[in-house]
């Protein structure tokens, strides 16, 4: 269960505020495929990177199965990243020296992880990067290398999956097939927020959510 | 994946940045490893060639008339033969290469000539040094170049000295001293020829070079020999004393003012390539924290890489540096080649410092790469 008590962000510059959240509470029950769509600025990534245990709200709660993300040090919040949460950016976000395979075993949690190599060779296979292994990602195409991103995502066999923009930088045919591999880690039980302006996810969501000037 | 293959990696990755950093260590060691191992090789020859000027010290007899021993050159009074074992037996003490002498102007052969008799060198158990002043066999006499010049006297002759028969052994060079119209022979030969055995009348030596500027070395030997042969007085020959301290110390400050500023320098360059290693790298270090990824990893990462630098620089500007030391420092310090040696080490306190010295220069920027806040370069798309 992920629940948000009215929580509020504002970034304080030199001479102005922005209240990137303002008030937002909702829930969002387990195995749940979310998409929030939104047009730029209008706090989409914030709310995303918050329900991450990424950003601390200026003001309310963020609580996952009762507990309150940012009660907990860095560390134990580092640890709760790594062992429940996937993330999945608009931009990869791949190390560029380490090869496919080495980038899909780059979280904590599958360093730890005897069985992750394993894992990672059957994500690979299913994601249809098994000929890629070796690869860096300069060598790899746009589709690809969002690909490699939802394996290192999944890999620690997290419950819940948070993208993004998965699609901002992708054609319609690789889009869709991102949207797929995310529809399929729903099915297979997790739980996945898309953050999008677009709406190519919709026909797989459970529940879409408008977000504008920081407001659900 | 553990911290060491990632940083290695990325290294490979991200070669000139390394390079750079590297040029910049490999400098450091460089200039440490090249002044240290070509300065001490001119320390060594500059302690051999002050030394070379003579002894600095002269310790006689305290009854001496000095009015007396500046116009003979060398004191009419005598002493026991042991003081020179009784002093050099005695550790501490500034005192070394201590040649126990005898001296009379005698004529012979129509001329005035200075009979010299001298024991071979000694020094204190805890300096022990090779000697630099000829060692003289007892039936043997090394003649003063004037002498010999004068009296058409060389090397494997035999002469008669007041009765005793020498062969000689060596004739000198030109000192343009009183030196030129002396006549060496080991000390007991000399003792029994002018009939004072077991008396000496003069201890020369050299004081060590071991005092920090300011102290004053004289009234610290005169001190010393108060203590133990109480009997004796010490002459310092001062133009020969401060030259020699004053070369020497002019190597170590011109060492002491150069080191910290080349330090300063590549401590600041390491610094900023870091930074900008750190800046190139913010969305790695953002992935790396949302993907679990905790502060220790972080830092280890840029830390590492800075030991790695430091490490592999200090290698590198080991070799580099004692290559130039060997190529150039014959020129620059004007010594010898030879007298230049590679100093191992150095190699260690390279192996040591530059590491330290890296993760040092990286301290802020890894510090900013730590406290950087992730979710602000993962939502700058």
């Amino acid at each position: 269960m992920f629940r948000f008590e009215d929580v509020s962000k504002i970034y304080r510059g030199r001479s102005r505020e922005v209240r990137a959240l303002d008030g937002v509470s909702l829930e969002i029950d387990p195995g749940q495929f979310v998409v929030v769509r939104g047009p730029s600025g209008s706090g989409k990534t914030t709310l995303l990177l918050m329900m991450g245990g990424m950003l601390r709200p200026t003001s309310g709660r963020v609580l996952v199965d009762g507990i309150d993300v940012y009660t907990m040090s860095d560390r134990d919040r580092a640890r709760f990243r790594a062992e429940r949460i996937g993330f999945v950016f608009q931009m990869f976000h791949l190390v560029p020296y380490l090869n496919v395979t080495d980038n899909v075993l780059l979280p904590a949690a599958a360093g730890k992880d005897r069985s992750a190599r394993a894992r990672a060779g059957g994500l690979l296979d299913r994601l249809s990067l098994s000929q890629r292994e070796h690869h860096k990602p300069s060598e790899l195409s746009a589709g690809e290398r969002q690909r490699v991103a939802i394996a290192r995502a999944v890999v620690t066999g997290p419950k819940l999956l948070l993208a993004d923009e998965p699609t901002g930088n992708l054609d319609p045919d690789n889009a869709a097939e991102v949207i797929g591999h995310l529809a399929a880690f729903q099915r297979d039980g997790g739980t996945v927020i898309v953050v999008t302006h677009g709406t190519i996810a919709d026909p797989h969501a459970d529940r879409i959510l408008q977000i504008r000037d920081g407001q659900l | 994946m553990t911290t060491v293959p990632l940083i290695l990696k990325e290294i490979g990755h991200r070669k000139l940045n390394f390079l750079l950093g590297l040029f910049g260590v490999v400098g450091a060691v460089t200039l440490f490893v090249f002044f240290f191992t070509a300065s001490e090789a001119s320390r060594k020859e500059t302690a051999r060639l002050m030394r070379d000027i003579g002894l600095n010290l002269r310790i006689i007899p305290k009854q001496t008339d000095m009015n007396r021993f500046w116009s003979m050159g060398f004191s009419d009074q005598t002493m026991p033969e042991d003081y020179v074992r009784r002093l050099a037996s005695n550790r501490g003490l500034n005192y070394r290469h201590m040649l126990a002498t005898l001296q009379k102007r005698v004529v012979w052969r129509d001329r005035e000539v200075i009979l010299t008799g001298i024991l071979p060198e000694v020094s204190p158990p805890d300096a022990p040094k090779p000697s630099m002043s000829f060692t003289i066999k007892p039936g043997t006499a090394y003649v003063g170049y004037e002498l010999a010049q004068g009296l058409g006297l060389k090397r494997g002759d035999a002469v008669e000295i007041f009765g005793k028969r020498f062969t000689i052994e060596r004739c000198l060079s030109e000192s343009g001293s009183e030196d030129d119209i002396r006549i060496y022979g080991h000390l007991h030969d000399v003792q029994g020829m002018v009939k004072l055995p077991g008396q000496i009348n003069e201890i020369k030596a050299l004081n060590c070079v071991c005092l920090t500027p300011g102290q004053d070395s004289l009234s610290i030997l005169r001190e010393q020999l108060e203590r133990v042969l109480p009997e004796a007085k010490v002459i310092q020959m001062q133009a020969i004393a401060k030259a020699r301290e004053k070369q020497r110390q002019t190597v170590e400050r011109y060492l002491a003012f150069i080191m910290p500023f080349v330090l300063v320098v590549c401590v600041v360059w390491v610094g900023v390539l870091a930074m900008m290693n750190v800046r190139e790298r913010r969305q790695e270090i953002g992935i790396l924290r949302a993907i679990g990824h905790g502060s220790a990893k972080i830092a280890g990462l840029f830390l590492g890489r800075a030991v790695v630098l430091g490490a592999f620089g200090a290698a590198v500007g080991f070799a580099v540096g004692t290559g130039v030391a060997l190529w150039f420092g014959p020129e620059i310090f004007r010594i010898t080649a030879k007298a230049i040696k590679p100093m191992y080490v150095l190699l260690g306190w390279s192996l040591l410092g530059a590491p330290a010295f890296s993760a040092l220069a990286c301290f802020i920027p890894t510090t900013v790469a730590v406290t950087q806040d992730p979710a602000v370069t993962l939502s700058q798309e």
